[in-house]
């Protein structure tokens, strides 16, 4: 859907995938046809990987499968919320996922997400062309993340995928909080320059 | 609406990751819905978990497990929430079902009042909404914690700066500060903290309890 958004840059980067496997493809099948191949594409894209995320925060596997299923639901039920302009199906994804684990694992609120959610919904801001394609963004953002030091990986998973608060990941590692907060600023200037592109 | 004062990013990281206890994450969810600057910052930091969820390993599904998630995905119409119709932020409003004329004001001293906002579960951290009548100063103050203040309405000044609506002030344990409510309109204020205030006169601290602040 974005032929020739790449014309004037190369990354050096393979041709795009086949539709079956290119994520926002069938995201897009899934808000306009309501297409459930499209939905089992989606789950045997992501299905397995929110599978191990949910079992890394201690849930039993029946819980994990419950949690895949919802998240899975969530996107069938509101792909039409997608914009491709603003981040890559994976990361829409990740925050779907999110909210899900702050409700039934934490057993919080997440009520403050999904209202931000509805005014995303609601913004008139036009969106520029994409200059490059989000499966890059995400791409150069994954090798990015593995080429940080191993302090800061440690504190910017913790976050992300162990769901620990700041304060939990300093009591953690036996850091002291300003410590954890440093790193994940480091951390997050690494990846800056691959972050701009996105709107 | 410019907003110039911005929440610290290791804040708006925690937000991303989900972290954040309730009362904070509604103040900068109320936040982002004044700052389009502040969205763009969110959107680039979940990236950051959008390419830590692609890399996971994949874990092994159940059997049956697609054939349920088809089965349960109906032919049900997408859902399209409803637009805002509110005056307040939605974060806000949904706290606040009733509106800004809806609060009862508690009298904490001289010009000042609080309202507690009710959150899901009892949580060390408080929200609640602050207001300052104009011209009227907070009495000088140092955080025990994290304190997330942002402007709903009117502004102040402190020693940081003037506050306006949809600014926030982003304050670890480690300040001092006594905000003054610009003149012309009481300043509203959504406010998250995770400890007592601290007020510097003895008067104050003894008055303390009372004022429940």
């Amino acid at each position: 859907m974005y032929a020739g958004s790449m014309s004037d840059i190369d990354f050096g980067q393979p041709a795009a995938p086949p539709p079956d496997s290119d994520p926002t493809e069938l995201l897009r099948r899934v808000a306009e046809w309501r297409d459930k191949a499209a939905l089992a594409g989606l789950f045997g894209l992501f299905a397995p990987k929110i599978k191990s995320m949910m079992l890394k925060l201690g849930a039993s596997d029946a819980l994990a499968e419950d949690l895949v299923q919802e998240t899975l639901l969530t996107v069938w039920r509101k792909a039409q919320l997608y914009s491709p302009q603003r981040g890559a199906p994976s990361t829409w994804i990740f925050t779907i996922a999110r909210n899900l684990r702050i409700d039934q694992l934490r057993r919080q609120s997440n009520r403050p997400y999904e209202d931000l959610e509805k005014l995303e919904l609601a913004s008139d801001l036009p969106l520029g062309s994409m200059l490059i394609e989000q499966s890059q963004i995400i791409a150069r953002v994954t090798t990015a993340l593995e080429a940080l030091p191993s302090e800061q990986r440690e504190v910017v998973r913790l976050s992300f995928i162990h769901d620990l608060a700041h304060s939990e990941i300093a009591e953690k590692i036996g850091i002291p909080l300003g410590t954890v907060k440093s790193r994940l600023r480091l951390a997050y200037d690494r990846l800056r320059p691959m972050l701009e592109d996105l709107q | 609406m410019t907003v110039t004062h911005h929440p610290n990013l290791t804040t708006l990281i925690a937000f991303s990751a989900g972290t954040l206890d309730e009362p904070y994450a509604a103040v900068i969810a109320t936040h982002l819905a004044m700052s389009e600057a502040g969205r763009k910052t969110v959107r680039q930091i979940n990236t950051i978990g959008g390419a830590l969820l692609s890399a996971e390993p994949d874990a092994a599904m159940a059997d049956g497990a697609l054939d349920r998630l088809l089965d349960a995905a109906g032919d049900e119409p997408l859902q399209t929430p409803p637009a805002p119709d509110h005056a307040l932020p939605a974060p806000l409003a949904s706290y606040l079902p009733g509106g800004l004329e809806s609060v009862r004001w508690k009298w904490t001293g001289p010009g000042v009042a609080v309202a507690d906002l009710p959150v899901q579960r009892r949580s060390p951290s408080r929200l609640m909404l602050l207001r300052v009548g104009a011209g009227r100063r907070v009495p000088e103050h140092s955080h025990g914690g994290h304190e997330l203040t942002l402007i709903i309405k009117g502004a102040y000044k402190d020693r940081f700066g003037v506050f306006a609506a949809g600014d926030i002030a982003d304050h670890d344990e480690d300040v001092e500060h006594q905000p003054i409510a610009e003149d012309g309109e009481d300043c509203i204020c959504m406010v998250a903290v995770d400890a007592p205030l601290n007020f510097r006169s003895r008067l104050i601290r003894t008055l303390q309890p009372l004022f429940g602040m």
